[in-house]
């Protein structure tokens, strides 16, 4: 295969593989969301859809609500801006997955001679793209809201304008130490980087050298995705169902579908950024080297799998918190997000940049 | 005059009142089965008890007259305690079959237990004398035995008003039970007024049997449409469905009764009713609207009067019409049209039977209203119909379902002789299956007006409900009619019609609605 | 006069470590967490009820669809008394009586049908019946189904329940 053809190729096996990963988990976490749901409130949840008898604990529930979305009569209600009605929720689910393009599921590997990054983009501006895709989601929410022509909506799209526009500010800010710790913006170099050992026993993570950044990112990210404790745009015993409350049939359906990458897409950047991508603790190219000098060898077949399947499974972890934090946590009062975003998170993380600028100038004196 | 002290206070009365009716006029009630104002008075049935001052014992009301400075009680725990006791007696042996009896409802057991008993019952079910039920006695009632608390009401109808004593008392004490003699069913024509008069459920209509409750009923005043006489009925219906006639009360006129045929009269305002105005075109009807019938109606009238003469148009009156309408219609002919062909005819169809009580020959309402409004009837009538027959008539506006006694046939072919008929009618009839035009009418239930009886009493109906269907106020249509014919009358409803009437007719001049009031007022003569 | 106080037990105030939350989060997440697994491993802590398969003993005087009683011959044992339409609130009872095929009987309902769409269960159809011929003790709601026609229960569909 001559080298052009087997790049265009590479890279669109890349994408399909990945999307198909995420659209996948959408799928899985959907049931994951309910089912998770009614066992933590001690119900049953989900468990009628079936396949000729086959009721599989609710799994094909997932299938029947898209063939509903599917189905249903798909209308434009009277006051809508009918252009901008239709495009919300595009705007909405698009940037939603753009996000999954930069983050590497696991090490370069050797096909054929060629090296392949298991990445869709590696782009050295990394983490400012991130930032620039998920900083477009609000016009997804804004647009569905204003263009809806009905109050509820409206003031959805308000809220989630200024919940985003707040906490996206925060979620920059939170991110500065990495760049500072890794030197780099790249994501590919961020993971590199975790790859070493922090005072020769703890893994290097973003999570051990960056705490509170860590947590300021989680929080701020909960609040970007509109989940709950933060889940205000949508509130539905004030707001009906917020911005989405006039759409219906596969529109709505993708504006769910836009929440839920938002949640796969947010676990995997945080899974790459703060617990080492698709690093393995302890395991190098050649196989696992505990402190202490211990070391295993493995082959390096079983190293790819074992760092594929290490970021597969931090991803899978942090999409269940997600789900785990919402039947777990009740919804904020809008003052209280918006005092936790300007008076709490803001501080901190402003406090964050300047205590790891401090720490790094006195180790590196 | 006596003076009479009830339950402290006094009333006048005249001499030979007895103290119910006495108590009456002071608006006491006191209970009573067996005394009825149209009857003669027996005593049996003991309801009626008051304490008299001076007498030892109750005395019965409904027999005992007043006499000066009597000083009678209704309300003392003695007369509380007879009276409980008679109704109690009375229930012994009673079936309580409220459920599934008509006079549930109005019945005279139920409304004084309700009263006066609210008594637990001392008798064993299995004690009870049964009576036979559903009796088939003839004519319009059906008789439970069981039910009868032998008031004798019955009895005393049969024998002093039709005269036929059919009814009787049978067997003793417990046993003893109301019932026709072997073979000989009721025959008059008056049975009617049994279910009216048994205070109970032990006789009750035929006709109305299971049809409905009575609660669920309303009524309003209306005049019988059977016969001449015009008795004052009360018309009960429920939506737009009228259930029974029964009589009200006019001294003048039929008393309490009514006869068996008016009392089914009501009939005819339920079923093959005309609903909706059509046209017939060549043999087929065809559903026409009010809008553009009544403009057509009145431009074939007119045209035919202006381009034939008014000599080949006829108007035929209808004695089931009221005064108000057969005013207009007669203004309508005369003033509008300018013919001459204006008649009605009494006639029908069968025999023509009459009695010396209430029923009369002539079957219609108001023949004597048409006549007093200057329509001719008999001769007139015949001639206008060989006119017809010959051919010369070219249109003809008809009031009313038949045209006298013409059998559908005859009718059919006569009317085959006039291009241009139009019916204002409230039935399917001979006329509406051979009219070129049919405009629906509202029935006597659904509009109001004045009939004139037999001897001259001009008598108000009421308006009871809405007219079914798209049928109209027959006022109103020939308010239109005229309009169109450049009338330029201006009457809403028939009591301004009635008004221009009393000014312009002779024999009602002075009266007016108010003055004719609930019973009717005799024309001046 | 004086005006009087209520003193209100205020929640006590938060700890530092509290208000932080960041502990009490963690806390929170394990008790979901302990009530999920639990859920998962013994199914009985769940409370659902499996609902056309299992259903909720009813009270005994849960008023639920209506059924007609019927005599020992299995003739209706209604007498078209029109009680129970009559006190019927919503107006929903539809009687139309006839002369009986049973001279015992003489009265019987040739038409009883209840609009269950419009039926409010209240009950009072049972209160007014003088021959307990009408009963809401099928301990059953009104099952939803297609077209309003089903749901006027006819004479017929009322005697079987
Ligand atoms: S006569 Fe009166 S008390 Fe007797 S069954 Fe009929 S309604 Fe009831
Ligand atoms: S049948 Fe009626 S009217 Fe005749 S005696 Fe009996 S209760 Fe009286
Ligand atoms: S329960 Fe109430 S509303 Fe329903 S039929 Fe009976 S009386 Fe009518
Ligand atoms: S109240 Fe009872 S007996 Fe009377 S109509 Fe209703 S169900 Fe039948
Ligand atoms: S009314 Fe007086 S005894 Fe019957």
């Amino acid at each position: 295969m001559t080298g052009p053809l087997f790049d265009i190729a590479v890279t669109v096996a890349r994408i399909a593989v990945f999307f198909a990963f995420c659209f996948g988990l959408v799928v899985v976490m959907t049931w994951v969301e309910r089912k998770g749901a009614a066992y933590i409130q001690d119900r049953r949840g989900p468990n009628r859809a079936d396949i000729f008898g086959i009721r599989a604990w609710g799994l094909f529930h997932p299938l029947a609500d898209a063939l509903k979305f599917l189905f249903k009569e798909d209308f434009i209600p009277d006051n809508a801006h009918r252009l901008f009605y239709q495009m919300a929720p595009m705007f909405s689910l698009a940037p939603a997955i753009l996000g999954i393009a930069i983050i590497p599921f696991g090490p370069d590997v050797t096909v054929m001679g060629r090296t392949i990054a298991l990445q869709i983009a590696d782009l050295n501006v990394g983490i400012l793209y991130l930032f620039a895709v998920s900083g477009m989601t609000v016009y997804g929410v804004v647009l569905a809201g204003w263009a809806s022509g009905s109050k509820y909506p409206l003031l959805g799209g308000l809220r989630s304008s200024a919940q985003m526009l707040s906490y996206e500010v925060s979620m920059g800010l939170s991110l500065i130490g990495i760049f500072m710790v890794f030197e780099s913006v790249r994501m590919s170099q961020i993971v590199a980087g975790q790859g070493g050992l922090l005072f020769g026993v703890l893994p290097k993570w973003g999570v051990f050298v960056q705490p509170l950044g860590f947590i300021l990112f989680l929080v701020a990210q909960y609040a970007e995705a509109n989940r709950t404790p933060f889940d205000l745009p949508e509130g539905e015993s004030e707001l009906v169902a917020g911005y989405h409350t006039e759409y219906a049939s596969f529109k709505f359906s993708m504006f769910m579908m836009a929440e839920y990458l938002h949640m796969v897409v947010g676990a995997a950047v945080v899974a790459t950024l703060f617990f080492g991508g698709w690093q393995f603790p302890y395991l190098g190219d050649a196989g696992f080297l505990f402190p202490g000098g211990f070391a295993v060898a493995v082959p390096p077949a079983l190293v790819l799998l074992l760092r594929i399947g290490s970021f597969v499974a931090k991803v899978l972890f942090f999409a269940w918190l997600y789900v785990w934090v919402r039947w777990t946590i009740p919804r904020f009062r809008y003052d209280q997000v918006m005092r936790l975003g300007w008076k709490v998170m803001l501080p901190l993380s402003l406090l964050n940049i300047f205590a790891t600028g401090l720490i790094l100038l006195l180790l590196n004196r | 005059m006596p003076t009479l002290t009830l339950n402290g206070m006094t009333v006048d009365v005249p001499p030979g009142t007895s103290i119910l009716d006495a108590a009456k006029q002071v608006g006491v009630e006191i209970p009573h089965y067996c005394y009825h104002p149209k009857l003669s008075v027996a005593g049996n049935c003991r309801m009626c008890l008051v304490e008299i001052e001076k007498f030892p014992k109750l005395q019965t009301a409904c027999s005992t007259v007043v006499n000066d400075g009597m000083v009678v009680r209704t309300d003392t725990e003695k007369v509380r305690k007879a009276v409980t006791g008679v109704l109690e007696l009375m229930l012994i042996h009673h079936p309580i079959d409220c459920p599934i009896c008509d006079q549930a409802g109005e019945c005279g057991l139920q409304d004084y237990y309700m009263k006066f008993g609210l008594h637990k019952s001392r008798y064993a079910l299995e004690d009870k004398v049964h009576k036979k039920k559903v009796q088939d006695i003839g004519g319009q009632v059906v008789l439970d035995a069981e039910r009868c608390i032998l008031c004798s009401r019955c009895v005393r109808f049969l024998a002093e008003v039709t005269g036929t004593r059919e009814l009787d008392f049978f067997n003793r004490g417990d046993h003893s039970e109301i019932s026709i003699f072997p073979g000989k069913p009721l025959d008059n024509n008056y049975t009617g007024n049994l279910a009216d008069i048994c205070p109970v459920g032990a006789l009750t209509s035929k006709d109305f049997r299971f049809r409905c409750r009575v609660w669920l009923l309303k009524a309003f005043d209306s005049i019988c449409t059977g016969c001449s006489k015009g008795c004052n009925v009360d018309a009960h219906f429920k939506g737009d469905i009228l259930y029974r006639l029964k009589p009200r009360w006019n001294d003048a006129v039929n008393q309490a009764w009514m006869c068996d045929f008016g009392r089914l009269t009501y009939k005819e305002m339920n079923e093959a009713r005309l609903l909706t105005p059509f046209v017939r075109e060549e043999g087929a009807r065809k559903v026409a609207a009010w809008g553009s019938l009544l403009p057509d109606v009145a431009f074939r009238l007119k045209a035919t009067a202006d381009k034939s003469g008014a000599d080949r148009v006829a108007v035929i009156a209808s004695p089931q019409s009221s005064n108000e309408e057969l005013y207009l219609l007669r203004r309508l002919a005369t003033e509008l049209l300018g013919t001459k062909n204006l008649a009605f005819t009494h006639r029908v169809a069968g025999d023509g039977f009459a009695d010396d009580f209430l029923i009369q020959a002539d079957k219609n309402p108001n023949s004597r209203g048409a006549q007093l409004l200057g329509i001719p009837d008999g001769a007139v009538f015949d001639a206008l119909v060989s006119k017809i027959s010959a051919g010369g008539i070219d249109a003809l506006l008809v009031f009313g379902n038949v045209l006298g006694a013409l059998s559908e046939e005859e009718t059919a072919a006569l009317l085959a002789n006039v291009p241009f008929v139009a019916q204002v009618g409230t039935n399917e009839g001979p006329v509406s299956k051979a009219a070129t035009a049919v405009l629906p009418s509202a029935s006597v239930a659904e509009r109001g007006g004045t009939f004139t009886s037999h001897v001259g009493r001009v008598q108000r109906f009421r308006f009871g409900f809405p007219a079914r269907g798209k049928a109209k106020n027959p006022v109103e249509i020939l308010v239109s009619l005229g309009n169109r014919l450049g009338a330029g009358w201006s009457f809403a409803g028939e009591a301004s019609v009635f008004r221009a009437l009393a000014e312009s007719e002779a024999p009602f001049a002075g009266m007016s609605y108010d003055s004719i009031g609930m019973l009717g007022q005799e024309i001046k003569t | 006069m004086t005006i009087g106080v209520i003193k209100v037990a205020r929640p006590r105030e938060m700890s530092f470590p509290e208000s932080l939350y960041l502990l009490e989060i963690v806390k929170g997440l394990g008790v979901t967490m302990g009530h999920l697994l639990s859920n998962i491993v013994r199914q009985e802590g769940i409370k659902t009820i499996e609902y056309p398969e299992v259903r909720r003993p009813m009270p005994p005087r849960f008023r639920g669809k209506h059924r007609l009683m019927k005599r020992e011959n299995g003739a209706p044992r209604c007498v078209a008394c029109y009680c129970c339409s009559t006190a019927c609130p919503a107006k929903c009872i539809t009687i139309v009586a006839g002369e009986s095929p049973d001279p015992a009987v003489e009265k019987y309902p040739v038409r009883f049908d209840i609009d269950m769409l419009r039926c409010v269960f209240c009950g009072m159809c049972v209160e007014a019946c003088p021959c307990d011929a009408i009963r809401m003790d099928t301990g059953w709601f009104t099952p939803p189904d297609d077209t309003r026609e089903k749901l006027i229960f006819t004479i017929d569909t009322l005697l079987e329940k």
